[in-house]
């Protein structure tokens, strides 16, 4: 579930730099270009990733810029993802060697000849396989240039921080503690890198 | 330095801050002031998380249940030192919300915000907005207490009387156990 209907978890970034100036003409441009398109059945994709509705996770139309929710950008980061199960392909190889095998009177098949029939298994089963959907919400309040993203791996924050960067040409920045504490210091009119003389403190127990 | 690596090597503040909202909210009856935005409590509920340091990462201890009262906890924070992820519940007003906090970057996961009354098909918008708005009233306070924090801890009042206070009370969780 999303952070918007239900409950979740998310990882702050601050965006780096200011938004440029013509943002109101060029956003709508770049998300409609970088909206959620469904795999080509056809294809052998296996990856989709694009913006939806952070409401309705099968609306990528954005009717009447939905996104804007003053004053921020709301969206989820739909991914979907295809996948031969191991197994199945294993199984599909071996009887496809096997045809094979019988109807050219072989023995045995080449290492080479082998690899070409497990891919061409693999884009038939491709075919068949059933994307997995996950949406991710996106909150970008414009006034504070914080981010909140609904995820907490490593893996799909770089990935997400990717897609971002692709998107809006925006750097995003992690949050942590050390960054939050700088900020503060920023604000209190004190130089961050008071924090780099800090020592752990509580090693002192007996 | 590498953001990752800087992470790591201020994971400290990350464990001590999670510690001391621990003491805190232990000491102070979890009553934390907000500044302008009036005061909150906030409370341990349900799991923590505790390793020996950022080098040796392999030991971990989960207390589960009524932790915040278990000397089971507090034994083993006397021995490993520091909190990685802990549950918390925060309250404002009439507001509750619960959520899971990590030591390393500070993100919030299970994060669950009061009910709302709003309703999805009737008026999305209105929901959002409900929903976002407590999101940032947890957020904000949580940042303010962390501002409070860092500040006491950059001042000379955490050499002089708040960590010796925080000392004294890991210790007594060891000699409790017993």
């Amino acid at each position: 579930m999303g952070l918007i209907i239900g409950s979740g978890s998310f990882t702050r970034f601050e965006v780096e730099g200011g938004l440029p100036e013509d943002y109101m003409e060029e956003f709508p441009k770049q998300i409609a270009r970088l909206s959620f398109r469904h795999i080509d059945e056809a294809s052998d994709q296996e990856r989709s990733a694009g913006w939806v509705n952070i409401m309705d996770m099968f609306d990528n139309r954005f009717a009447a810029m939905d996104y804007l929710k003053e004053p921020c950008i709301a969206m989820a980061w739909r991914v979907d993802v295809r996948n031969v199960p191991a197994k199945a392909l294993k199984q599909y190889c071996r009887e496809a060697e096997e045809h094979i095998k019988a109807e050219e009177k072989l023995e045995f098949l080449s290492k080479k000849r082998r690899q070409e029939i497990k891919e061409g298994v693999q884009a038939i089963l491709m075919k068949r396989a059933i994307p997995r959907s996950q949406t991710y919400d996106m909150i970008w309040n414009l006034q504070t240039a914080l981010v909140l993203f609904g995820a907490v791996s490593n893996k799909l924050c770089d990935e997400f921080s990717e897609f971002f960067l692709q998107c809006f040409g925006l750097h995003l920045k992690t949050v942590f503690p050390y960054s939050m504490a700088a900020r503060i210091l920023e604000k209190q009119g004190k130089d961050p890198a008071f924090l780099d003389d800090l020592r752990p403190s509580l090693s002192q127990v007996e | 330095m590498q953001l990752l690596e800087k992470a790591r090597d201020y994971e400290f503040l990350g464990r001590e801050f999670l510690v001391w909202l621990w003491f805190r909210s232990e000491t102070k009856e979890g009553r934390f002031s907000l500044g302008e935005a009036g005061s909150a409590e906030l409370w341990f509920d349900g799991r923590i998380v505790l390793q020996p340091d950022e080098n040796d990462r392999e030991e971990k201890v989960i207390c589960l249940g009524d932790t915040s009262r278990s000397r089971e906890a507090r034994f083993a924070l006397a021995e490993y030192k520091t909190v990685t992820e802990t549950k918390v519940k925060l309250r404002i007003g009439d507001n509750e919300w619960s959520f899971i906090l990590d030591s390393t970057w500070m993100n919030f996961k299970s994060f669950k915000t009061p009910k709302v009354m709003q309703d999805t098909e009737q008026d999305p918008d209105g929901l959002f907005y409900e929903k976002f708005s407590l999101i940032q009233q947890a957020l904000s306070a949580m940042d303010a207490i962390f501002t409070s924090f860092i500040t006491l801890r950059l001042s000379s009042e955490w050499e002089e009387s708040e960590l010796p206070a925080l000392l004294r009370w890991i210790k007594e969780g060891r000699q409790k156990a017993f």
